[in-house]
């Protein structure tokens, strides 16, 4: 007998096995490919209409000219193509929310990392997720109905669409992002550096501001610009409040001024715009403009957070022996320095304007003083205080102003929530719940738009799952670190950062009119699905990446292949981390507005759709057009909110309890 | 030779949740001494050693009863100040735990922190303590740079300059030359040996040679309890309880 004779365990054919693994590596590879194509296909399709702008005006003239009025309803009756005004609005409104949601979110991460019991701490991780699952158009509708409302009241002005308005919601939407990266970015700093601080007689405060915060920087740093990203890319809660005039405010720090945005004007004008009209091709143009700034504000944040991870490999490789740096990593370590020295500096200065303006907005908002009024005490306040503060007492000041900001985000919430609870339950009934629309949705109920809803959402995860969790595979499993690699995964990223509104456009130009699949529920499907595509891949791959590599050095020495180790062993464990992923994406799909606007919905039919080429209804869209164009349709958008935030946050709560079985089920092995 | 005693436990327990993890500490320090707590793992030496400047307070569900001096007032007491004392009585950790930042930053944290910023002030101090832990010669050229260059070792000599910065009385050491090679953990020995011609030192170590080689006097602890506490050279040719003989010994199980 001999050790090579084959035993009644081996293979049935050699050959058969490895054909099934190289048809299975292949098909992987194609999926994690598609992104790039996507990204790819967004590209050519929006260049491709956008540069057709410039038969009619220059570059510079669309960039720089300070009138947009591409319906031409002047005097000439000549149109513009002047996106000034509406860059500008993008930049104001984009930089008023940093100024709320900057200080805000900061402070509530520091509150949650350092200050927070563990039982609030996981309670207050929870609100910020729940923050971040709220339908954008949930938001537009609370700050139509509630915050520009107040606005108008408080500060006696004719309307309160505004600049104001817009920054205040941005910033709020903005507040999850920001608060999530930092906080993780804060808590990774080591306790042995909290430690060696607090042993040398340091306060909890000089401890954070000295060397935690310090520390952490660069994460805080990419937590803010991907808050920036998520901020410039929002259309529907930006066009539902900001009043929409294309006019760069007068004077510019006029926060009561009406403006229109980038994502504003596509949301607003795509739908009315001729196909193929200059009007469109300026569009077109538009969403170029908006992607190439949020394309580069999301990698200015990879940049920095690439940089921090290679710093934390370089804390966490003890290094031996050598005094001297390499010089490359010196040279990077001083590039570090170069950039956040300043800022370490003065971290004390920084936070206290932070502190400032959370105190300038409170006094101003709240009880009308002037704004100029409170700036000079505060200043004068600061300094007098700063000289005489002992460090105990000026730690009690910092943790209070800490906690204040964490209070404000969960009454933002409360308040965000009770509102739509409040105005939607009139509108909830049964008839309301199973009837179709009647007199423009003013009477009847939301019946075909939650069924609309649930096709659009379905489809396009039935789309998505496939593709997302192959590329979530192949780059988990098969994918070396190649070049290849590194392009599918700045596909990846960029289609993360992809705003909503460019995959509608997309979804648009290439579905709808280049394949010529009209405005139907496939073409919503797919738009949805490419939108979160992304967010699969990256659970997935996350979910594969926590599987301990033992397992699969186990099972591959039994004799197993790659696929079967991936399948029996890799993927069981990893499952629920990927049902995770697929549920936050189902919850992101029903909620979107600007993906499906222009490709598949309605506002108003009067059954259900009987095959994937007709159009649907959808609650966001339905809530867009109740709440904005359709006099007296408030209270029913309201309703149908509650109905859609109902649905979304019941998703998140699923794969909220979800992975919370994970994290037990994986304390086993690790 | 006798001196003053600096600080002392009376009494004291100390809980983890429902867990005891000291029991019935009874222990005098002297001054300018070095004192070794030896014994098994998980027997509440550091446990210990971070009750004297109230590390244990970050730890949440940490309870606390019974008495510890220092200078004759209880530092437990409500109207102690933690930061005034955390700020005389140092502490080295298991694992270098230098801030990443200028070797020169690292050293003048602590007098930062509690006031000092003069320019001129601080590099006088900075100097001084890196002398006082042998590091200066290695390192005065290189002051700008980041400390996460240093070796283990240097960077626990710069942890032991850096607290010496804050001109504690008291130093405790928790295992620190547990993650050092050799060479370098004789370096901090010596150090050790100098430093009590000014400091009172505490120190915890698994390493029964290393107590026998620095410690003038040695505790032994075992579950959580203080079993005997002596004159180094006492405990180790001497010792009263069998317990202690054993684990000396090594014959122990």
């Amino acid at each position: 007998m001999s050790f090579l004779a084959p035993s009644k365990l081996s293979r049935k054919k050699r050959g058969e096995g490895t054909l099934t693994e190289w048809v299975i590596e292949k098909l992987l590879f194609i999926s994690a490919i598609f992104s790039v194509l996507v990204v790819f296909f967004i590209l050519v399709f929006l260049f491709g209409k956008g540069y057709q702008i410039f038969e009619e005006v220059t570059l510079w003239e669309f960039l720089t000219g300070d009138k947009w009025d591409p319906v031409g309803q002047n005097i000439e009756e000549k149109p513009y193509y002047g996106a000034h005004p509406l860059i500008m609005g993008t930049l104001l409104v984009t930089l008023g929310a940093m100024a709320f949601a900057i200080p805000l979110g900061i402070g509530s991460a520091i509150f949650i990392s350092e200050i927070a019991p563990p039982r609030i701490r996981d309670f207050l991780k929870t609100g910020t997720e729940l923050l971040a699952g709220i339908p954008s158009v949930v938001y537009g509708l609370f700050g139509l109905i509630i915050l520009t409302r107040w606005l108008q009241i408080n500060f006696d002005k004719p309307t309160g669409e505004t600049w104001l308005a817009g920054s205040i919601l941005l910033g709020i939407m903005a507040l999850p992002t920001i608060i999530s990266v930092a906080e993780d970015a804060i808590s990774s700093v080591g306790k042995e550096l909290k430690e060696g601080s607090l042993a040398l007689g340091a306060t909890k405060w000089q401890t954070i501001t000295k060397v935690i915060i310090p520390s952490s920087i660069s994460g805080i740093t990419a937590a803010v610009i991907l808050g920036m990203g998520r901020a410039v890319g929002e259309t529907m809660a930006v066009m539902m409040v900001t009043g929409n005039t294309p006019i760069v405010p007068e004077p510019i720090t006029n926060v009561f001024a009406s403006v229109k945005t980038l994502t504003g004007a596509l949301g607003i004008e795509m739908g009315e715009a001729p196909v193929n009209s200059p009007h469109q091709h300026a569009l077109f143009a538009l969403a170029v403009v908006l992607f190439v700034i949020v394309l580069s504000i999301n990698a200015g944040a990879m940049i920095i957070m690439k940089r921090i991870k290679e710093r934390h490999y370089g804390i966490a490789g003890k290094k031996k022996g050598s005094r001297v740096l390499p010089e490359p990593i010196k040279n990077f370590t001083d590039s570090i320095k170069n950039f956040t020295g300043p800022i370490k500096r003065h971290m004390d200065t920084i936070l206290g304007i932070f502190a400032g303006i959370i105190l300038i907005w409170l006094l101003t908002s709240w009880f009308g003083i002037p704004m100029g009024l409170v700036i000079f005490f505060m200043v004068i306040g600061i300094h007098f205080f700063s000289q005489s503060l002992s460090p105990k007492n000026y730690q009690t000041m910092a943790l209070g102003m800490v906690t204040l900001s964490i209070i404000i985000v969960l009454f933002l919430l409360g308040a965000l929530l009770y509102y739509i609870t409040a105005e939607g339950i009139h509108a909830l009934s049964w008839e309301f719940l199973t009837e179709s629309p009647r007199n423009c949705g003013r009477e009847g109920g939301i019946y075909p738009a939650i069924i609309g809803t649930l096709y659009l959402t379905l489809g396009a995860i039935i789309l998505a799952v496939p593709l997302g969790v192959g590329a979530g595979i192949y780059i988990s499993e098969y994918a070396k670190e190649t070049r290849v690699l590194k392009i599918i995964r700045a596909g990846i990223d960029n289609l993360n950062g992809t705003p909503s509104i460019v995959f509608g456009l997309f979804g648009y130009a290439f579905l709808v009119l280049y394949l010529g699949l009209g405005v139907s529920m496939i073409a919503g499907q797919i738009t949805l699905a490419l939108m979160v595509l992304p967010t699969i891949i990256r659970t997935t791959e996350e979910a594969l990446k926590a599987v301990p590599h033992t397992l699969r050095e186990g099972s591959l020495a039994l004799g197993a292949t790659k696929w079967e180790t991936t399948r029996r062993v890799v993927l069981p464990p990893s499952m629920p981390g990927i049902i995770t992923g697929i549920i936050l994406s189902i919850g992101r799909a029903a909620g979107e507005t600007a993906p499906i606007m222009f490709t598949a919905v309605v506002f108003s039919q009067p059954g259900l759709p009987n095959d994937p080429s007709d159009p649907v209804m959808a609650l966001p869209y339905y809530i867009l057009e109740m709440s904005m164009n359709i006099p007296g349709g408030q209270g029913n958008a309201a309703g149908a909110a509650l109905v859609l935030l109902l649905l979304v946050l019941s998703f998140y709560l699923l794969a909220a309890l979800i992975r919370k079985r994970f994290e037990k089920a994986l304390k086993g092995f690790r | 030779m006798k001196s003053n005693i600096v600080i002392a436990t009376k009494d004291l327990n100390l809980w983890y949740g429902d867990k005891q993890a000291l029991e019935n500490i009874d222990m005098s320090v002297r001054e300018k001494s070095v004192t070794a707590l030896i014994g098994p793992s998980g027997c509440g030496k550091s446990t210990l050693i971070r009750v004297f400047n109230r590390m244990n307070d970050i730890i949440d569900g940490c309870r606390i009863e019974g008495k510890v001096f220092f200078r004759g007032n209880d530092i437990y007491d409500p109207s102690e100040d933690v930061m005034e004392l955390r700020s005389a009585i140092g502490m080295i950790f298991q694992k270098p735990n230098p801030f990443p930042k200028p070797i020169f930053e690292n050293i003048a944290y602590g007098p930062r922190v509690h006031g000092i910023n003069s320019k001129k002030k601080l590099e006088k101090i900075v100097e001084k303590c890196l002398k006082q832990a042998a590091l200066w010669d290695e390192v005065n050229d290189w002051l700008g740079d980041t400390a996460m260059g240093l070796s283990g070792g240097q960077q626990q000599r710069l942890c032991i300059a850096r607290a010496l910065a804050i001109e504690p009385e008291i130093i405790l050491m928790d295992e620190p030359t547990s993650s050092l090679d050799p060479l370098a953990t004789s370096k901090i020995e010596d150090l050790i040996y100098e430093l009590k011609e000014k400091y009172t030192v505490i120190i915890v170590t698994h390493n029964m040679q290393q107590a026998a080689r620095v410690s003038d006097y040695t505790g032994f602890m075992y579950l959580g309890e203080l079993i005997e506490f002596g004159e180094t050279k006492q405990i180790f040719e001497n010792p009263k309880e069998e317990l202690t003989e054993r684990y000396i010994t090594g014959r122990f199980g």
